[in-house]
């Protein structure tokens, strides 16, 4: 069985920890193996019921907590042997928090890439704490910020009572131009944080509509800061896959580190369902096939770039001249 | 391995085929054919090695065996001495061209 595994992202001090301990004290949490940096930090000592190891312990929920200490492909390894020797109980997700200072999009190569863990793995929602006091500033300072924002499938906002108004405003419209249409919780306001951020994503039963939320519909939007654009591409004929995929590979493998986020839907034809992609800096995920289009009326291909330090109309312009082998009938040529 | 191809097959990557309209052989080679398309201006040529790998050649007759879109990229890079960019001026005019 492919287990499907979140993570927990933020910059430094922007509250994953209070997030966790939360999450650790849920009994929702049972079947859950919490990958964290310090057990020091979250101060779990209260809900535990045995130490399994120097690095791993179980909670009261059955929720078992480890402390990564060198590679993740380690840790994830001696997590599925130590399960399949009885040392601690099944687990059917796993929850990672990184390090504030990490960029997620190494890891998540790591857990598609990796043959070892490629398909004993999956990856489930990526959730991004904001700290909404200190936002703005490191996302002027950090580059890490806004890998981290771009990244997310889901946003949560903390500390939101610390701002006023006026501090929040700027914030909410700058975190809405990168996120593009990522659903966006506060912290105190999460009833039931286990399912609102963990739920299935794009492995929903409606993908459709969460396809739909990621606004590939609105207007071209304009750029937002100096460094930070988007860009949309529409194509109006269906695409050639093959053509569209060199270009993109190409694209990624050359420009990967500017691309902050990239998604789409693509129309391959006229008997094909829709295909969705997503992808982040170099690395993109096997597509997916939606059963129909979240707009009916509208099934031109559209991919939309959050990119940084890239010229987008170099982008458009490339994508235009490669538009030539991505036309469906080429390849039957 | 496929049965009717006797391919090996490559690492799986996220650019495979989608659907099974066409053999797997006849989608590597049309994926050949335009790949050379955007070699063009850089007299390299990339050809078929035994359906598992791609044969890289340059002008001069060096050539360089690669597995995978991902290292492609990279055999065309070593062999061009520097990235394939597709924002590359030229390529761009000799795509636009061929429209």
């Amino acid at each position: 069985m492919t287990i499907t595994m979140h993570v927990i992202t933020g910059f430094l001090g922007s509250g994953k920890t209070t997030l966790l301990k939360r999450l650790l004290a849920d009994p929702l949490m049972h079947d859950t193996a919490v990958l964290i940096n310090e057990f020091g930090e979250v101060g779990i000592d209260h809900l535990l019921v045995q130490e399994v190891s120097s690095d791993t312990i179980l909670l009261s929920s059955g929720c078992v907590c480890c402390a990564v200490r060198g590679e993740l492909k380690e840790a994830l390894i001696n997590l599925l042997e130590r399960r399949r020797k009885g040392e601690i109980p099944a687990f059917s997700r796993v929850i990672l928090e990184t390090t504030g200072l990490a960029s997620p999009a190494p890891i998540l190569a790591t857990l598609t890439l990796d043959p070892q863990l490629r398909g004993r793995f999956k990856l489930g929602q990526v959730v991004t704490v904001v700290d909404a006091l200190n936002a703005l500033s490191q996302a002027e300072h950090y580059p890490e910020w806004l890998a981290q924002i771009a990244v997310a499938d889901k946003l949560l906002l903390s500390k939101v009572d610390l701002v006023t108004d006026v501090q929040y405003k700027p914030l909410q419209t700058q975190l809405a131009a990168i996120s593009h249409g990522i659903p966006l919780f506060i912290s105190g306001q999460l009833d039931d944080p286990v399912n609102q951020l963990f739920n299935q994503g794009l492995e929903s039963e409606d993908i459709a509509s969460k396809v739909k939320e990621w606004q590939l519909y609105s207007p071209m939007p304009t750029a937002h800061s100096d460094k930070v654009n988007v860009c949309c591409l529409v194509m109006d004929n269906s695409l050639n896959w093959t053509g569209f995929g060199i270009w993109l590979s190409l694209l990624l493998k050359c420009h990967g580190a500017h691309i902050l986020r990239v998604k789409g839907i693509l129309n391959i034809g006229p008997k094909e369902q829709p295909l969705v992609i997503h992808g982040v800096q170099h690395h993109l995920h096997p597509p997916i096939h939606l059963t129909h289009w979240p707009d009916p009326q509208d099934q031109r291909s559209r991919i939309v770039f959050i990119v940084r330090d890239l010229d987008t109309k170099q982008l458009q312009r490339s994508f235009n001249a490669f538009s030539t082998l991505m036309k469906s009938n080429y390849s039957k040529i | 391995m496929c049965g009717l191809c006797g391919l090996l097959g490559e690492d799986i990557h996220w650019s495979d085929p989608i659907n099974d309209e066409w053999p797997r052989r006849r989608e590597r080679l049309l994926r050949i054919a335009t790949i050379n398309r955007i070699l063009i201006p850089f007299h390299l040529k990339v050809s078929d090695f035994q359906g598992a790998a791609y044969l890289v050649q340059n002008a001069t007759g060096r050539q360089e065996l690669a597995s995978g879109l991902e290292q492609l990229w990279q055999t065309v890079e070593t062999l061009l001495g520097y990235p394939l960019d597709p924002f590359n001026e030229q390529l761009m005019k000799h795509l636009e061209q061929i429209q």
